[in-house]
């Protein structure tokens, strides 16, 4: 309980430090929200001024900064200026789209990653090593802006699968069943070109923790001692090589976030990639705050499951820690 | 699967033969070159029943690639290992099951040789549970029970894990880990290098103790001239993959110029290991 407060406290702390980050590179990067509007011959000078004054825009730095943490015991995060509206619903609103296109990204990277690591490790030299490892390898070195951009081409020329948004017009006619169906169809290609931009370096960790384990010099005891290959696999090398998987898969489940928003960008998913696209084009300052938080807090999750997982899988930590 | 294995018989001395062993692979440089190595050129060796050979030589001889080719973790070139009237290298994986229930290898690092996530009940139990699946839980306790009292260990350490345990008394779990399948032969690569000379005698005593109540055959692989002696009865000598020499351990004497060919034939090496051993004092001294 104490480790757990511990690490509550640190990630707290954590949040803290990237949020005066975002807030003092943003408000030290060049132009703001108004700039645009002072080139508008339409609006003068003492408008702008005024609208500076009504969003607190020309208070200095800490106070500002201290107005949005107040914001955030409200649950607005600030107000954008784009959208006219707070900025905790409007971003909620769309992190639950990425949270759905990242929750399915993961697993079926994972889904992927897990088995051919495995077959390549234990096949380590041969063919299908080889061939796996050319595989990764081109998946490695392809952008992967190049990945969504063919996977819109397979959809525009094929008409396969919708080229964007997350469902179709008619969807409030359907029923239950179709929407899901609607949805997943949506969902698809997003979901693939994500999965196949982690897939190299989570197939990659998967082989060289496995070939690490079986070389393990506790292995070759055991297979001396008759164990059958399968139970050697399930038994012995997988669990000792969940370790270094568990700690990548909680860094997975966040990095994944910051990768989704060139995909939603590309491939029009209504996720946070578009809105912050916009909100840093348009220098919507706490629509850029409020989604870096949210990466910020998705990758903390996504470190303290890790932790959680390890706990629940390794003895040895509970023996630590108790 | 029933294997072909015969039941060894008693007036037979030899419980297990090497005719011949040969053992070649290819090493991989960085730019994948294939450099091919030999590893052991026709070895030939008897295990007698209830005895001890020792097989001593210097680093990279060959003496651990043999007794990994005597468990069957490495398939020699060419050659026999001829156990229970088979040569094992013709047998099935399949039927092999019953003889790596016979055969054990006990490693040098304990540390390593036991999965380190699992509990010492859990790695003692585990050979029970692929060799005798059919065993009730009771007798699998009574065996569990049994291994622990012959190699020494207290019933405390089962619930913990590897890491928890000294050298020495994860080494008396590797030897319990083997004597719970009831074996015949143990093949003890460096087993007591690793420890200190108060735990290395416990368990050359410990062995010896299971050597009489078991009639147990040991391949001792080990550096330690004093060790060979102490617990072998034959030594063989192994150099560059091949025997050089074999003698009976009484003529490890403290004059260790007793045998002069095996001597001889090792200080011809120039090498420090060599030098090592012959530095070595006798027990006697």
């Amino acid at each position: 309980m104490k480790q757990l407060a511990w690490r509550l406290g640190h990630r707290l702390l954590l949040l803290v430090g990237v949020s005066l980050c975002t807030f003092v590179l943003l408000s030290a990067a060049p132009g703001s929200f108004f700039d645009d509007l002072k080139l508008n011959p339409q609006v003068s000078p003492a408008t702008v001024t005024k609208l500076q004054a009504q969003y607190g825009a020309n208070r200095p730095l800490p106070e500002r900064y201290a107005r949005w943490v107040e914001s955030i015991f409200r649950g607005d995060w600030g107000y954008s200026l784009s959208y006219h509206r707070p900025v905790g619903g409007l971003v909620w609103q769309r992190a639950r789209n990425t949270l759905l296109l990242t929750t399915f990204a993961v697993l079926l990277a994972w889904m992927l990653a897990l088995p051919w690591g495995i077959a390549e490790a234990l096949y380590k030299g041969g063919w299908i090593d080889r061939t796996g490892e050319m595989i990764l390898a081109l998946l490695l070195a392809t952008p992967d802006v190049l990945f969504a951009l063919l996977l819109l081409l397979l959809a525009a020329r094929t008409g396969w699968f919708p080229t964007g948004g997350m469902s179709s017009s008619e969807v409030a006619d359907l029923s239950f069943g179709s929407r899901i169906w609607d949805l997943a169809r949506h969902l698809f290609l997003p979901v693939v070109a994500l999965a196949l931009t982690t897939l190299p370096i989570l197939a990659l960790h998967v082989r060289s923790a496995m070939i690490g384990v079986l070389d393990a010099p506790f292995l070759s005891a055991a297979k001396g001692h008759g164990i059958p290959k399968f139970r050697l696999l399930y038994r012995h090398a997988l669990p000792v090589a969940l370790n270094s998987l568990i700690s990548l898969f909680g860094f997975s489940v966040g990095s994944l976030l910051s990768i989704s928003l060139l995909v939603e960008v590309i491939l029009s998913w209504p996720g946070l990639g578009p809105l912050v696209v916009e909100a840093v084009l348009a220098r919507d300052i706490y629509v850029v705050v409020a989604a870096t938080m949210f990466s910020a807090v998705c990758l903390i999750a996504g470190n303290l499951l890790a932790d959680f997982l390890l706990y629940c899988t390794d003895p040895r930590i509970r023996s630590v820690q108790s | 699967m029933q294997t072909k294995l015969q039941p060894i018989p008693a007036a037979n001395p030899v419980i297990l033969s090497v005719r011949n062993l040969s053992l070649h692979y290819f090493q991989k440089t960085v730019f994948e070159r294939r450099i091919p190595v030999t590893a052991l050129t026709n070895v030939s060796l008897d295990l007698q029943r209830g005895k001890t050979l020792a097989l001593v030589g210097s680093s990279g001889c060959g003496k651990s690639s043999l007794a990994r080719c005597l468990v069957l973790l490495e398939r020699p070139s060419f050659g026999e290992i001829v156990y229970a009237a088979q040569n094992l290298l013709e047998l099935k994986s399949k039927e092999l099951k019953e003889v790596r229930r016979d055969i054990h290898l006990i490693f040098q690092d304990s540390a390593s040789a036991l999965n380190p996530g699992m509990t010492i009940e859990e790695v003692l139990l585990e050979p029970l549970e692929i060799h005798e699946p059919t065993l009730a839980k009771k007798d699998r306790f009574l065996r569990l029970v049994s291994a622990c009292e012959q190699a020494a260990l207290s019933s405390k350490w089962l619930t913990r894990r590897p890491s928890e345990l000294s050298g020495g008394q994860r080494q008396r779990v590797a030897i319990a880990r083997s004597l719970i399948s009831r074996p015949k032969i143990l093949i003890l690569d460096e087993a007591l290098s690793a420890l200190d000379l108060s735990t290395q005698s416990q368990i050359a005593n410990l062995l010896l103790d299971l050597q009489r109540e078991h009639s147990l055959t040991y391949l001792f692989i080990t550096h330690d001239m004093r060790l060979a002696r102490m617990l072998a009865h034959d030594v063989v000598v192994m150099k560059g993959g091949r025997i050089l020499d074999s003698f009976p351990s009484s003529l490890l004497t403290p004059d260790i110029h007793a045998n002069p060919a095996s001597i001889g034939s090792i200080s011809t090496a120039k090498d420090t290991e060599t030098i090592r051993l012959q530095e070595i004092p006798s027990v006697n001294e």
